[in-house]
């Protein structure tokens, strides 16, 4: 606590994080510096609870049967009494500083699985870890998925953050496969239909949709036949098939 | 539930000339799948040609599955809670859905069709499209009430019969999966008194979140109904086709019954 001039400062600073996140819309590096920090201020503060129990009890050894009482104790002596606001006190702070540290960690959940569903549900895209090829396609598109290439997304999450995404995106796999199975009878799962991962912002107004090739992507078949998508070139494809490129930055509309 | 497909993303392409195309086609590797068309769908499709469609002012029992579809969509994004899901009626919809894409497939290869019907066909394969959207934004609403409210919903069984089973697994899954990495996160490192979730504190929120019953919402009845009770006591009825701004939980029984929407 060498740092902190009050118990729960620090916490604050993490909130202010995560605020920051939301209004610049942007995904800061996991403070792992702070959040340890919190955690040990956690476990001084556990020690000084224990400690004022501990006084409570040891100076009044006069009435002695009840030297041994539990943390919620009675307050049947004086001495106690005295300690009551000081628990009070420090518990108040654990309690604030958990919630702080679930809320910080929570608003980051959140915050991945909008980018998880921004990319189409790339994974790999998402985590790939220097995306060399990403060239000026910071220049938000004016289509719906406004999602930049991520750049470096990897290097700003914590180990069980990357663990947390694959583990979400392997649960909706199989939301996906089991979903409407039994609906059609015909195996079919809804997945070969409906394509969940798809943009969900605008409601798709024509059949077709002129896109430009922001990155290489090699050969994908389409309606029309297989097209091989090159750097600068410009097509009129139907946007069911590309539409996923779109997503994940591939293509962008022009 | 029993009334005839029938719904506006196929009207224009339901004049005879579609259809005879279709039963017609010549059997080509596609033929097999035909089977699948028993007459009577082709009846109804015939039954409503012409028969013009109003959107407004219909009655719940002449809804299409489209609008039904669209009904419960707009009821899912405005309600705080998780509604019943509608199941059968994806799976209608999304069958019907496999069977114009397919016809639209056949037609597209007939090299005899008029231009005519190249303009119908995109008409249809737009309308597709966009019935689509539809779907995956409902399921993507509910998906995210699911997520939202994952560990209430895990423990709540009363909520569990509104959920699909696929819906309710993912559910277990993604409350476990965020407990989980909370553990690993955060509460490993804490000493053992402070490791639970689902602690109970005076003067502050719970740690489980619950849908928020008092959201107001704006409804708007789709029949007379019956009286409903005020939160402050008293009791009102909203005659058909009127709109009121109420907490959700004064109307939840009537939207539940199909007597009201959310608009």
């Amino acid at each position: 606590m060498s740092n902190a001039n009050q118990y729960g400062d620090l916490a604050t600073q993490l909130l202010t994080e995560s605020r920051r996140s939301t209004a610049t819309n942007t995904l800061l590096k996991y403070n792992d510096v702070l959040v340890r920090s919190i955690i040990r201020e956690q476990r001084d503060l556990e020690a000084a609870i224990e400690a004022a129990l501990a006084h409570s009890a040891a100076p009044a050894p006069d009435a002695d049967p009840d030297a041994t009482l539990g943390d919620d104790g009675p307050r049947n002596q004086k001495g106690e009494n005295a300690y009551m606001p000081t628990v009070l006190l420090y518990q108040t702070a654990i309690l604030r500083n958990k919630r702080c540290l679930l809320a910080y960690h929570h608003h980051r959940v959140e915050f991945l699985k909008d980018l998880y569903w921004s990319v189409g549900g790339a994974l790999p895209l998402l985590l790939s870890l220097a995306p060399a090829p990403a060239p000026a396609a910071a220049d938000a598109s004016a289509g719906g998925a406004a999602s930049a290439a991520p750049q470096d997304i990897r290097s700003k999450l914590s180990p069980h953050e990357v663990d947390f995404l694959r583990s979400y995106a392997a649960s909706l796999l199989t939301l996906r496969t089991e979903a409407f199975s039994s609906a059609s009878g015909a195996g079919a799962g809804l997945t070969e239909d409906v394509d969940l991962l798809a943009p969900i912002s605008y409601p798709p107004k024509d059949l077709q949709v002129h896109v430009r090739v922001v990155r290489d992507c090699g050969i994908v078949h389409t309606e029309l036949g297989a097209i091989d998508f090159k750097r600068g070139h410009r097509f009129l494809v139907r946007r069911s098939d590309i539409e996923h490129l779109i997503v994940q930055g591939y293509l962008e509309e022009s | 539930m029993a009334a005839p497909w029938d719904d506006d993303f196929d009207a224009p392409i339901a004049g005879p000339s579609f259809i005879d195309r279709v039963r017609n086609a010549p059997d080509d590797d596609d033929g097999g799948d035909f089977a699948m068309h028993d007459g009577d769908d082709f009846e109804t499709a015939r039954g409503r040609v012409g028969g013009g469609l109003s959107v407004m002012g219909q009655d719940v029992a002449e809804e299409t599955p489209f609008q039904q579809l669209i009904r419960h969509w707009m009821n899912e994004r405005h309600a705080p809670d998780i509604l019943p899901g509608q199941e059968m009626l994806l799976g209608r919809i999304l069958d019907h859905v496999r069977k114009q894409s397919n016809d639209v497939e056949l037609l597209r290869a007939d090299p005899d069709s008029s231009e005519e019907e190249h303009f119908r066909i995109m008409l249809v394969q737009t309308e597709v499209e966009r019935v689509k959207f539809i779907v995956r934004s409902y399921i993507r609403t509910r998906l995210h009430k699911i997520e939202k409210y994952a560990r209430y919903i895990s423990s709540a069984p009363d909520v569990h019969e509104r959920l699909s089973k696929a819906e309710l697994e993912h559910a277990r899954r993604y409350s476990r999966l965020v407990e989980y990495h909370f553990k690993q996160s955060v509460l490993q490192s804490l000493p053992e008194q402070q490791q639970s979730l689902d602690e109970e504190v005076a003067f502050m929120p719970p740690m489980v979140a619950k849908p928020d019953k008092k959201r107001p919402v704006v409804a708007r009845a789709l029949v007379d109904c019956p009286p409903m009770r005020l939160p402050d006591g008293t009791s009102t009825e909203m005659k058909k086709g009127q709109i009121s701004m109420t907490p959700y939980y004064v109307v939840e029984h009537l939207l539940l019954r199909g007597e009201v929407e959310l608009v």
